[in-house]
């Protein structure tokens, strides 16, 4: 139950809202539950309806005046393999140590900052540990899209968290703080 | 092997070149990199995932960016994990499941 609230809260942002998403999610799977395909993993299960009712609702929720959402590039192609935040690192912290002084709240922000498609597939893998194939089947797209969604998502995370970590004096521009 | 690798091995030698390395894991760096999330995700199959894993580990370019990509993930994945939903909620559940007339046996 915690990785279905949690996967709400990043899907709602706010606690309230998640709590109410996943009461529903689990109603609607007690509901449905001839429909599960035994076999299948029960949390991807449960995402799936838990992402249904968050965009139906959000879809109900939407104004006169339509949301823009930023389309998500899918394509593979504009994926440089490079990672900038990387290459501004390696020689004074190769490892990325300095990722691990990076304290929750702010990963935890920069995620929800995420566009959604990327938002979904970043917290699908890194936090719920969901395959590809398992991700392609909750988001509804092809494994191709889920990988590159991560791959970005991951890029945008680290560039902003970089950013972050700079401003903190959590690295500097001369090395990793003692 | 061929005659045309013998004689560039040959050549190699005249010119005062030392033989190729076969490189770390058997494969090459930009394929390796090219496969480090898929690595790190554990999307690839066991005889794929030991070549790039063999070639992450002990090739000194690729090393550290296998570290920082690593330690990375793993601050996403320490982000989140104290999260819980809450003793409440799962009360709130089993709550609503009774008045929807589901029993708790």
């Amino acid at each position: 139950m915690d990785a279905v609230y949690r996967f709400a809260l990043r899907l709602t942002g706010e606690p309230d809202a998640a709590s109410d998403l996943t009461q529903d999610t689990f109603l609607r799977a007690w509901e449905n539950w001839d429909r599960y395909t035994p076999g299948t993993k029960a949390k991807s299960w449960l995402f799936t309806i838990c992402r249904n009712l968050f965009l139906r609702r959000r879809e109900r929720a939407r104004r006169h005046d339509e949301i823009v959402t930023a389309v998500a590039d899918d394509d593979p192609r504009n994926v440089s393999r490079e990672s900038t935040v990387f290459l501004a690192v390696k020689d004074r912290d190769p490892e990325g140590a300095f990722w691990s002084d990076v304290v929750d709240a702010r990963i935890l922000e920069a995620i929800e900052a995420l566009p959604p498609e990327f938002r979904e597939a970043v917290v699908l893998s890194d936090l719920e540990d969901l395959s590809y194939a398992e991700i392609a089947k909750v988001m509804d797209v092809p494994v191709g899209t889920v990988k590159s969604r991560l791959f970005r998502g991951r890029r945008i995370l680290q560039e902003r968290l970089y950013q972050y970590a700079l401003s903190e004096g959590i690295i500097t521009d001369e090395g990793r703080e003692a | 092997m061929t005659w045309t690798d013998d004689l560039r091995r040959i050549l190699q030698r005249l010119r005062g070149e030392r033989p190729e390395a076969q490189p770390p894991g058997g494969i090459e760096c930009h394929e390796a990199m090219a496969k480090i999330f898929d690595w790190l995700d554990n999307e690839l199959d066991p005889q794929e995932a030991e070549c790039v894993g063999e070639h992450l580990q002990t090739c000194a370019r690729c090393y550290p960016r296998l570290k920082f990509e690593q330690a990375f993930c793993e601050a996403l994945k320490r982000a989140s994990s104290n999260e819980t939903a809450g003793a409440d909620l799962q009360q709130q559940i089993l709550d609503a499941l009774v008045e929807e007339g589901y029993t708790t046996d």
